[in-house]
């Protein structure tokens, strides 16, 4: 006898699991000068890690990095981790500088110019925020017997996902403007026997939205 | 039937895994573990022997509080890797000694003596904010080659990280402790130039090496017969 039915109900749940719930994304841009990326040049993309109760996430700063990078307006991106260890102690959450004139104060150190000219860096990302949940409501109980897990009940959440970037010209040490990004989305758990999460996706949402955004912000010459 | 007892067995047995784990997961252990990176400064032109006490390089935190999750922190290891990387930059000759022992002689300019006073933690659930937390209060001595004390001091770290989706209690802290050992570091680089009785050492030493090197000269100046 063929089992045919557990396999159906197994592509249902994968279609059900691969269902995200809505998510709107709002980006706002200032734009103070013209900002041109020539070849070879790159951009270093770094969270702010001063907020007392916050911190901007490491994951959401490799995935503008990531988006960044992507297709053919590709961007060549210098990986946090890689240039805070370059740099260190310098741009550690209480050494980084705050403002532009902190990292002009810094670049008088020649090895931290040098790694800067060695890295060829004409654009600095600094992006500050994080993302939250809002709102919570429903509940889900579940039970185990000799037949297994089940569970009852529905659960649902507000999520918000506010982040800032300020691009900083590592060459004229003037601050060129800056892209705002934020996304706001209701996730769902409906659980009839098993638990079923339509999740609203907003971290990776603002964080794509940012990440195109500062795609179009820097002309290549080639475009 | 068959596939019906087979089902039966394995739902039993993985609702068992899951509430083993579910009980034995809440009693924990971390053993801090991370990289520390070189720090970009010029070195000072000192010899410097560091004295790490085993009380230091074993440094343990263990939870004396029944209602706290995290109940044995090892941290030994990690901090004098962290205190070994950043000397070495911030210095241009490293030793390493078991105590501090006075010299007459000039093959040391200074130890260096790192202690913990207090070690603090905050898991999310305490503090109703997605972060966990560490705080760590060191203090720090400075000897001259002679063993009087240079300068004695309190260096705070501290260090956060926030929650995330998979990320595990023991990871989370242990990220956490690395910012905390990290800033720690970045601290000291900073500050031990600006501490005044280091400074005034510093100048010290700085004027009596000048002195000498003129004395020297006009030694030789003098070793050198007049001609008329």
């Amino acid at each position: 006898m063929k089992h045919v039915l557990p396999i159906k109900q197994y592509l249902m749940l994968l279609v059900l699991l691969s269902i995200n719930a809505c998510t709107t994304v709002t980006i706002d841009q200032v734009k103070v000068t013209e900002s041109e990326l020539r070849l070879g040049e790159s951009v270093v993309v770094i969270g702010r890690r001063t907020g007392s109760d916050y911190e901007t996430e490491p994951e959401l700063i490799s995935c503008v990095g990531r988006n960044l990078a992507k297709g053919e307006q590709g961007i060549n991106v210098i990986p946090e981790s890689e240039f805070v260890d370059r740099l260190y102690p310098w741009f550690e959450a209480r050494t980084a500088p705050n403002h532009i004139k902190d990292l002009h104060r810094l670049l008088r150190y020649d090895k931290v110019k040098q790694i800067f000219d060695e890295y060829n860096v004409h654009y600095i990302i600094w992006i500050d925020g994080n993302t939250e949940k809002t709102r919570s409501s429903g509940s889900i109980s579940c039970s185990i017997s000799a037949v297994g897990i089940s569970c009852f009940g529905f659960g649902t959440w507000d999520s918000q996902a506010q982040y800032e970037a300020s691009i900083w010209d590592y060459q004229t040490k003037l601050q060129i403007g800056k892209i705002s990004s934020i996304a706001e989305g209701t996730s769902y758990v409906p659980a009839i026997v098993i638990p079923i999460p339509l999740i609203a996706t907003v971290q990776t949402d603002a964080c794509k939205a940012m990440a195109l955004q500062l795609q179009t912000f820097f002309k290549r010459p080639n475009t | 039937m068959k596939i019906y007892d087979a089902t039966i067995k394995k739902l039993v047995s993985h609702s068992l895994i899951l509430i083993c784990s579910m009980l034995f997961g809440c009693t924990t252990k971390v053993i801090v573990n991370g990289y520390f990176p070189a720090p970009v400064v010029n070195p000072l032109p000192l010899k410097v022997a560091v004295v790490y006490h085993p009380d230091f390089s074993n440094y343990s935190y263990i939870e004396k509080d029944e209602e706290r999750q995290e109940k044995e922190i090892y941290m030994g290891k990690a901090q004098v890797e962290l205190f070994s990387t950043v000397l070495e930059g911030m210095f241009e000759q490293v030793v390493y000694f078991d105590a501090v022992t006075p010299t007459n002689d000039n093959s040391i300019d200074m130890f260096f003596y790192p202690m913990i006073d207090e070690f603090q933690y905050n898991m999310p659930v305490e503090t109703k904010i997605n972060m966990f937390e560490v705080w760590i209060k060191y203090h720090l001595k400075v000897f001259d080659a002679q063993g009087n004390v240079i300068a004695d001091w309190i260096q705070t770290a501290y260090g956060k990280t926030p929650t995330a989706m998979f990320k595990t209690r023991e990871k989370a802290l242990n990220e956490a402790m690395i910012v905390a050992l990290r800033d720690v570091g970045a601290g000291i680089i900073l500050r031990f130039n600006h501490i005044p009785e280091i400074k005034h050492w510093l100048k010290q030493r700085a004027q009596v090496s000048a002195f000498k090197k003129t004395n020297q000269k006009n030694q030789f100046v003098a070793a050198v017969p007049q001609t008329n």
